[in-house]
């Protein structure tokens, strides 16, 4: 009994030092953070006091400026890069891209970013990646569109902002065919898309003319950087047989505008069953100012399913006096429809 | 003898709890720690501003549910009208005021009553007004029978929503400038993402200018360093590790973004929960779990949002003891998700240890202080052993709050002045002195409040946002 409270007692002591070292290596490493964020935040501010005044200056084109940036120490060159190139995410005028850029090739950094983007770190090949992209280095590309297969999914979407800031027609197909890889981030996507814009109008529709399968993905891309070229594939897609792909169809016109044959489309799927193609169809008619029935048509909507009708009264309020009279005619409804067309008629009035 | 027997064994239990719960802290720092990591170099400058690369990014509507906030709602809303997101509409849910917030609203903003249809997909108290700003196209105000609860006036604002996605908030926490666009990369990034939270952080003792913390700093109660230090371990250390396994069981209430479609699915918030928060968050698991469609709750571990603490005993008492029946309702509500490995980790991992720690451990820690206590007068007590593991229990404590802190710096680079950090350590430490043993107290109290039916809403002292708060 005594050989066990012995026992019970040593590992008592054992587990209370073992608590204590634990506090102590914790306490240490919350210094020696502390202490190192200290230390960069100083270093950070010592080097902008020195160096700020002849970055200014090399992007403004003087030799010496570049030059004194060249001979920088090494040690310093790294942080130097951040100072040059982390503006480029919010100012993307061309000239300043250009002088950053020649300014880290005369830093000899490039080398340094080719040895990171091979690296087996992900944290490494990342930045790499983002530097290329924001530093337009069309030479790259190629390296950026294999990254687009990486095996980690956060260097994947470091490469889709590269391409997205390098704005390569080249590599405009490498995007468009990994339209429909999920392991890529939707909104990463959509931004690529939105920074080509209508340059990827041309490789989506030939895209969709022989992969109609993934219609529903080409409409959605189409609504984000499509124009009129668009609009006769996109009425075309809206007889497709599924009705996410004519809702996205109905969609995309809906940011493109319309033609007489879409608004004919477009009125016509408003009697359809699916009511999210109801509702973009309505939506599509936004702005539309001919002269037919279609004020009435959609005023009929405003007491369909809520997505249908909120659309619909939205898009009344668009179709100058055609839209007024057909929101003044339901406006004394006690109903749903009414609710929306007082709505619509206040607003107009109130200029919101 | 039987004393004996019956004390020996409840230190064993008391043992065997302690030791789980280290090292289930232990296993929630590892696993917080490779989240903080990791979303440090992923979320760098140039992700962060993706943004402001879309064409359009997603309309959020912020739902701000107040009642009897004429003191702070002006300030609140002049705060999220300067938000960087563009992208936005406010719905402020005057929920049955009796002071002169509606008033406060009308003259400030030039509220003028206006029709909005709304598609009324939840049912709640009746709406008496809805008012829109003159000065402000993207303002809206309900006007609203109270029904009691925040979750009837968020279900009003979410009625109104016309946003894709919705914030819900509490009309006293302080937004930071970049939070939505922080909290919406988690959409942007994944379709299935449902629901994203933030770390809510505590604003006593911040210098306040605008309904906008400049400046964090210590408080001079040790009430609110205390609960600092609570809250970097629950929001760093707990849901930073469920956040990794997509095992999220609460977005507070301070700050949530949703999915309005997802959310309207399983019915909105629900009226009768205490913790409307915590009860939506495990039926949006549950809902979407049960059905096998993938959908992903998110965590943002940046401070996106400051709240007021209480620092007076009353208060403090009334929110614990409604968090505690909060908790204890909506554990037995998803008794059926407990231990159910239809619901993956949440059901086999998090559910479980939440209901073991959580909700037994403060009736143990108790009973433990009064059984020590009993031993001790009747001379039973193994004197040696109970300072060893009261010792142990408060250093392994301590380390864990000091992990918390160390990853509070990494994402947060707030209170980082040294007296600031000498009294987060301070804190860490003597928080084992009363400020525990009050909590677990508490903690039985609102057991019995929750099995006997009592307990209200209690006190809150709220205090306004001062131009420069320093107090």
């Amino acid at each position: 009994m005594n050989a066990l409270l012995d026992n019970v007692d040593r590992l008592a002591l054992w587990v209370l030092w073992t608590s204590l070292s634990i506090v102590g290596v914790m306490a240490a490493i919350v210094i020696a953070g502390r202490l190192a964020l200290l230390a960069h935040d100083r270093r950070v501010r010592r080097l902008r006091r020195a160096w700020d005044p002849a970055i200014e200056r090399a992007l403004q084109g003087d030799t010496k400026a570049r030059e004194t940036l060249a001979r920088s120490p090494s040690r310093d060159r790294l942080e130097l890069a951040r100072f040059l190139i982390f503006p480029l995410v919010d100012d993307r005028r061309p000239d300043r891209i250009a002088a950053t850029r020649d300014i880290i090739r005369v830093m000899s950094l490039i080398p340094l970013a080719d040895r990171w983007l091979r690296s087996h770190r992900w944290w490494r090949r990342i930045p790499a990646l983002q530097s290329f992209g924001l530093l337009q280095m069309a030479e790259r590309a190629p390296q950026i569109v294999a990254a687009l297969d990486d095996g980690n999914a956060d260097v994947r979407s470091a490469a889709l902002d590269a391409l997205a800031d390098l704005k390569d027609p080249a590599t405009l197909k490498a995007i468009v065919v990994r339209l429909h890889d999920t392991s890529l981030q939707r909104g990463r996507r959509a931004a690529a898309l939105t920074a080509f814009g209508p340059q990827c109008e041309g490789f989506l529709i030939d895209l969709a003319r022989v992969d109609p399968e993934h219609r529903l993905n080409y409409a959605k891309a189409l609504s984000v950087c499509g124009t009129a070229r668009s609009r006769p594939s996109l009425c075309d897609w809206t007889s497709d047989t599924r009705a996410p792909a004519r809702a996205a169809a109905f969609e995309a016109l809906a940011r493109i505008g319309l033609d007489d044959r879409a608004a004919g489309l477009a009125i016509a799927a408003l009697d359809s069953d699916d009511v999210q193609e109801r509702a973009m169809a309505a939506a599509a008619l936004s702005g539309w100012t001919a002269v037919g029935d279609e004020a009435a048509q959609l005023a009929r909507h405003l007491g369909d399913a809520w997505p249908v009708a909120v659309r619909a009264a939205h898009t009344l309020r668009t179709m100058g006096s055609a839209g007024r009279a057909a929101l003044e005619s339901c406006a004394a409804r006690a109903d749903q429809a009414g609710e929306l067309a007082r709505q619509m008629l206040w607003e107009v009035e109130a200029g919101v | 003898m039987t004393l004996t027997i019956a004390v020996a064994v409840f230190t064993t239990i008391v043992t065997a709890y302690f030791v789980l719960w280290n090292a289930w802290q232990f296993v929630m720092g590892g696993t917080a720690s490779r989240f903080v990591w990791r979303y440090q170099w992923r979320r760098n400058i140039r992700s962060r501003a993706l943004v402001a690369r879309l064409a359009s990014p997603p309309l959020v509507s912020i739902v701000v549910p107040a009642r009897n906030e004429s003191l702070t709602i002006v300030e609140s809303i002049r705060a999220l009208l300067a938000l960087e997101y563009e992208a936005r509409e406010i719905i402020v849910v005057n929920d049955g005021s009796s002071d002169d917030t509606l008033a406060v609203l009308q003259r400030t903003f030039r509220l003028i009553a206006a029709p909005l249809a709304t598609g009324q997909p939840l049912k709640t108290a009746e709406v008496r007004g809805i008012y829109r700003s003159i000065d402000e196209p993207d303002l809206v105000v309900i006007d609203k029978v109270s029904a009691g609860s925040k979750a009837d006036a968020s279900n009003a604002g979410i009625n109104v929503a016309s946003g894709t996605l919705f914030l819900n908030m509490d009309a006293d926490t302080m937004l930071e400038p970049d939070a939505l666009s922080r909290g919406i990369l988690p959409f942007l990034e994944d379709p299935t993402t449902v629901a994203a939270g933030g770390y809510v952080a505590i604003a006593n003792g911040a210098r306040v200018e605008g309904a906008r913390v400049v400046d964090a700093g210590m408080p001079r109660s040790w009430l609110a360093r205390f609960q600092i230090v609570e809250y970097m371990r629950s929001f760093l250390l707990f849901r930073l590790a469920c956040a990794s396994h997509n095992a999220v069981t609460i977005v507070s209430g301070a700050f949530g973004l949703f999915r309005r479609d997802a959310v309207i699915e399983v019915g909105g918030f629900s009226h009768d929960a205490i913790g409307e928060d915590f009860d939506l968050t495990l039926r949006l698991q549950r809902h979407f779990r049960a059905a096998r469609r993938p959908a992903r709750i998110a965590f943002v571990p940046v401070p996106v949002c400051w709240t007021q603490a209480p620092e007076d005993l009353p208060s403090l008492k009334a929110q614990r003891t409604r968090w505690r029946r909060g908790l204890l309702q909506t554990l037995w509500r998803f008794r059926g998700v407990v231990g159910n490995p239809r619901y993956g980790v949440v059901g086999m991992i998090v559910l479980p240890s939440t209901l073991f720690f959580e909700g037994v451990g403060p009736l143990l820690e108790t009973a433990g202080y009064l059984v020590a206590t009993v031993a001790f007068f009747v001379g039973i007590l193994n004197w040696s052993h109970y300072k060893v593991l009261l010792a142990t229990s408060i250093l392994l404590g301590a380390a864990t709050t000091l992990l918390a802190i160390f990853l509070s710096d990494l994402t947060a680079r707030r209170y980082l002045r040294g007296r600031d950090l000498a009294l987060l350590c301070l804190a860490a430490v003597l928080e084992n002195f009363g400020y525990r043993q009050l909590n677990a107290w508490w903690g039985c109290v609102g057991t019995v409040q929750a099995l006997t039916g009592k307990g209200g809403w209690g006190p809150m002292k709220r205090r306004a946002f001062t131009p420069i708060d320093t107090q």
